[in-house]
């Protein structure tokens, strides 16, 4: 899953002939100012600005602000840019026209194992979430379009009547388009506004999850992925993603601040049993990650290197289940490297390595492991005839 | 018994390399239960026509190649599985033409990465023809002691330990390739293994969900209870407990999920597999799936270590119920035949070799010359010269010889275009021929009359110093026994026109503290044969002979010296043509003398 923010979404709702307010997104005020001279709505409407940025709770932060003029616009991003919240330091701003409205609704489209199902309330915001139950739902296949009755339908059940009702199926069946051409899983606009100017439903805020696996049939998907927890990606983890967009297998790395027990696991299934296993024993993980697919030793090399500079950490989980073709030898040849030469850098330092793995020439492999106890490491290896995650239980008993 | 793959399985594989060796690893697990390669064809648009060849046993067996399905069921009208490895861009179109073809009734797709929205049209499409569509991202099926598809099982030996050649009783359903492997391990060792494990695919949606497979456990007599590994995200755990606890059934269901630590990490944080997705409501946790299957009836061990002793426990209880009895092991298994590599490294074969070579090795992480690494050649200021004297005479030679060397090679680089070499070159670089093929026209004219002496002076000179000879003697002896000296007269240079390379390179050796019998020797042989015959003087040929038998290059390595530096000199007239686009040329008449019969009348034929 890919999400996406605003600015983007919006343009993509846009494409599909949903009603959004004019926006812009800038990095500076200068920008911002300019596009002022450029736009005549910037002068004349009220705006809202927020922080672009795949940030929760903007409002709390202080980083959306709304009812402004064009001046107060400017004030706004201009205190907003370079603002730090955790790690994420705010580089864009959205500003858009504010829209006068009355009610506010509901509207999603949520991909399903069968298909999907199209949301609506005739509340919104808030409000929503508080009464949950007014949300209606019409399901469909894959393969399946609503049809405009079918949408009409649901639009009443939700508690719309006349022209409105009406409208409000148009809306969803945008909505539906643009899930359905645009390889989205998730889709949620609230609110819904209708604008007093035109009686026309407008979307005021996009949630867009797409299907980062589809980009491939989607050239005009110019926009970079957010990261989907509330905080931007770290140096050390972008250069993870680099190398994994790079090579055949995968390897992914993620930063728990805090933690000290650090994970260099391989297959996306056991990984999480490890780091379950550490939890479960009361451990504090310190990352996330996982190699799978036989991917070249160089890139386990560097995840490996990644883990080793976290902070703060006292075991390092290397575990594995029977690997299916990923070659055990090679793989663990780039951790021995990643090892090496964090060792050489004067870390790893009171850290203790645990190792378990099986696989195609575990033998080799584990041999590898063992012999690094001559080169001074604090290393304990297990074969297949350990269990999967004893080698948590060993480490987090070992004090 | 078994599900979904069995002894009348037969294969065909969508897609390249990948297909190749996911077939090799299925003739591993053939060889093991001694039935024939399970793979009859392949679907492979680039490679049609041709055949992969896939070692079975010691032997290779050769497995056609087709455009398309449809053309691989006409020949093969047994198959009945498609594997697909097709790219994810191109996955969904392959899948749909599979499953299209009225022949095959299970499909499963092994690549990752595709589209949510395709995995659910192949699943959707699958049921509504009542075939099956498994994956996308599945690591493949299992049945014990019957059929592989796909990579499942690991290496050979992981087969063997596994007890995969002969039926258990358990059915593993897994999302995760690499836990499959884990799972049939572990009912191997605390039970009496598996009858079919199957990966489903670790992605949110995928074609075949547990109820589905938990449905065909539930009909398969041999199968006695079912391991499931869950993940968080999505609700096909939900709906395997939901299935479980619906009525009685006759199999047993034993099930873990992943995914706890999600309670404890940061709100938001998420990984593990693309479908190991919380929903938005905390539905789809692994707790909330744990709690379902426990209630379900299911057997579900706290974590992933207790579902070995689960997994025990459930075997001891069939075995006391007498559903299930102590399996008999094979007395002989197959084993699989060693590459010659293997053999070699545990000392069970001795090999003659074929070639043997005294001066380079590069099967480290770097080329060795003569023992030494290049890189530290490189580190420690030596260079080409050095280089030379390492692969021509195996020894690393002084600072002067490597100096003596590059002025040797610096006056022969090059000569003009006129001379035959070079000439050749140019002649092939006009009429279009590449490089090597045009460098190699000029290599050909290397020989007796054109740069081809050296070796041949070099043996002479030597013979006559290491023999005492006079220079009287020795030109009587070469008169008498081999002709005219080599290393001695010119084309064009002679006393009165010498030869600039030759002084330079003889008073840069004389410059030198060394010895040098053989250039001394020369020098007195031209005294006498340029009074004889103004051109009849020592040539470059011959003073470069003369030098490098004194630094003490073997006779036979001499001519390399011209060779080597000549190339430089002939790449660079292809180069230099090359970069002109010059046009074809031929000899005009005026240059040539015709001296054939005049034209005349072709008599009739007798």
């Amino acid at each position: 899953m890919a999400k996406v923010l605003e600015g983007p979404g919006m343009g993509l709702m846009k494409k599909w002939g949903i009603n959004v307010p004019n926006y812009v997104v800038v990095t500076s005020v200068d920008e911002l100012s300019r596009l002022g001279q450029a736009n005549e709505w910037l002068k004349k409407s009220k705006l809202v600005a927020k922080a672009h940025e795949a940030l929760g709770s903007r409002f709390k932060l202080g980083l959306v602000k709304i009812d402004l003029d064009f001046k107060a616009a400017e004030a706004a991003t201009k205190e907003m840019i370079g603002r730090q919240v955790g790690s994420i330091t705010v580089t864009q701003v959205i500003v858009s026209e504010m829209i006068p409205h009355k009610e506010e609704y509901y509207c999603a489209v949520k991909s399903t194992r069968e298909g999907s199902e199209v949301l609506v309330a005739n509340c919104g915001g808030i409000e929503v979430e508080s009464n949950w139950e007014r949300v209606k739902r019409l399901c469909l296949e894959i393969g399946q379009a609503p049809s405009p009755e079918s949408l009409e339908k649901l639009s009443k059940e939700a508690g719309f009547s006349g022209p409105l009702a009406k409208k409000v199926a148009e809306f969803a069946g945008k909505m539906f388009a643009c899930f359905d051409s645009e390889d989205a899983q998730y889709l949620e606009v609230n609110p819904v506004v209708l604008r007093a100017a035109d009686e026309e439903l407008v979307a005021l805020d996009a949630v867009t999850l797409l299907d980062g696996d589809a980009k491939f049939r989607h050239p005009d998907w110019n926009f970079a992925f957010a990261a989907e927890f509330g905080r931007a990606y770290s140096k050390q983890e972008l250069e993870v993603m680099a190398v994994d967009s790079k090579i055949k297998g995968s390897v992914k790395f993620i930063e728990i601040p805090g933690g000290d027990t650090a994970m260099l696991p391989a297959g996306g299934g056991a990984s999480v049993y490890y780091s379950d296993a550490v939890v479960a024993r009361g451990g504090k993980l310190a990352n996330y990650a996982e190699y799978s697919g036989d991917p070249p030793d160089w890139a386990v090399e560097v995840l490996t290197e990644k883990v080793c500079s976290l902070p703060g950490i006292r075991n390092i989980i290397v575990g594995g289940a029977i690997a299916n073709f990923t070659d055990v030898k090679k793989t663990f040849g780039g951790i021995i490297n990643g090892f090496r030469k964090a060792k050489s850098e004067g870390k790893l330092k009171n850290v203790k390595i645990w190792v378990r793995r099986g696989g195609p020439r575990e033998k080799e492999g584990l041999d590898a492991m063992r012999a690094l106890k001559e080169e001074g490491f604090d290393i304990n290896v297990f074969d297949r005839n350990t269990p999967l995650t004893d080698i948590v239980d060993k480490a987090l008993q070992a004090k | 018994m078994s599900i979904l793959a069995n002894k009348d399985t037969r294969v065909v594989i969508q897609g390249g390399q990948a297909g190749v060796n996911a077939a090799r690893r299925m003739a591993e697990f053939c060889y093991l239960i001694k039935r024939p390669l399970n793979v009859e064809a392949f679907v492979y648009p680039p490679d049609a026509g041709k055949s992969n060849e896939i070692p079975y046993g010691s032997g290779l067996i050769a497995i056609p190649v087709y455009k398309s399905i449809a053309e691989a069921t006409k020949h093969h009208p047994t198959l009945n599985t498609s594997l697909v490895y097709i790219g994810a861009d191109r996955a969904m179109k392959g899948g749909m033409e599979a499953l299209d073809d009225s022949h095959i009734k299970v499909v499963s797709m092994i690549t990752e990465g595709v589209p949510e929205k395709d995995a659910k049209i192949l699943g959707a499409h699958a049921r509504k023809l009542g075939k099956v569509f498994n994956g996308p991202s599945s690591i493949g099926i299992i049945s014990a002691g019957a059929c592989r598809l796909g990579v499942i099982g690991g290496a050979f030996d992981n087969l063997v330990l596994s007890k995969l050649y002969r039926e258990g009783s358990f059915g593993v359903i897994t999302k995760s390739g690499g836990l499959s492997n884990e799972i049939i391990w572990i009912c191997s060792q605390f039970a009496d293994g598996i009858t079919t494990a199957i990966g489903i695919g670790g992605d949110a949606y995928p074609g075949t969900d547990y109820v589905s497979y938990l449905e065909m456990f539930e009909n398969d007599p041999q199968t006695k209870a079912v391991v499931i590994v869950g993940e968080m995200g999505g609700d096909l755990e939900e709906r395997a407990a939901e299935w479980y606890g619906a009525k009685k059934r006759r199999v047993k269901l034993i099930a873990v999920v992943s995914g706890f630590c999600q309670e404890s990490l940061p709100k938001g944080m998420k990984f593990g597999h693309a479908g190991a997705k919380e929903g938005m409501k905390g539905e789809g946790s692994a707790r909330s799936k744990s709690d379902a299957l426990k209630k379900a009836g299911a057997l579900v061990p706290p974590t992933f270590g207790a579902l070995g002793p689960a997994i025990k426990e459930t075997y001891q209880d069939l075995l006391k119920s007498g559903q299930v009895k102590e399996p008999v092991e094979p007395a002989m298994l197959p084993r699989l035949p060693k590459t010659v590599e293997e053999a070699m490294k545990a000392d069970e074969v001795m090999v003659s070799p074929l070639i043997r070579t005294t001066i380079s090795d590069d099967r480290g992480d770097e080329p060795c010359y003569d023992g030494y690494p290049a890189s530290e050649l490189i580190n420690k200021g030596y260079e080409i010269p050095h280089v030379i004297g390492l692969l021509w005479d195996k020894r690393l030679i002084s600072k002067q010889e490597a100096e003596i060397i590059k002025r040797i090679m610096m006056l022969s680089a090059d000569h003009g275009p006129c001379v035959s070499g070079a000439y050749a070159t140019i002649l092939a670089a006009c009429a279009g021929i590449g490089l090597s093929q045009s460098v190699a026209a000029g290599m050909i004219m290397i020989g007796p009359r054109f740069g081809g002496a050296v070796t041949d002076a070099g043996r002479f000179f030597k013979y006559a110093v290491d023999s005492k000879m006079s220079v009287d003697e020795f030109l009587a002896y070469m008169k008498k026994n081999h002709g005219p000296v080599p290393g001695i007269g010119h084309r064009v240079k002679s006393l009165r026109n010498p030869d600039k390379r030759v002084k330079e390179l003889v008073g840069y050796v004389k410059s030198l503290n060394i010895k040098t019998p053989c250039l001394d020797f020369a020098l007195e042989v031209e005294k006498i044969t340029s009074v004889k015959k103004d051109n009849l003087i020592l040539n470059v040929d011959g003073t470069m002979a003369a030098v490098l038998v004194d630094i003490g290059f073997p006779v036979d390595s001499l001519n390399g010296f011209f060779i080597l530096s000549r190339t430089i000199g002939l790449i660079g007239h292809w180069v230099d043509q090359k970069r002109q686009d010059s046009r074809l040329i031929r000899l005009f008449d005026y240059l040539v003398n015709y001296a054939a019969p005049k034209r005349r009348e072709v008599p009739p034929l007798k």
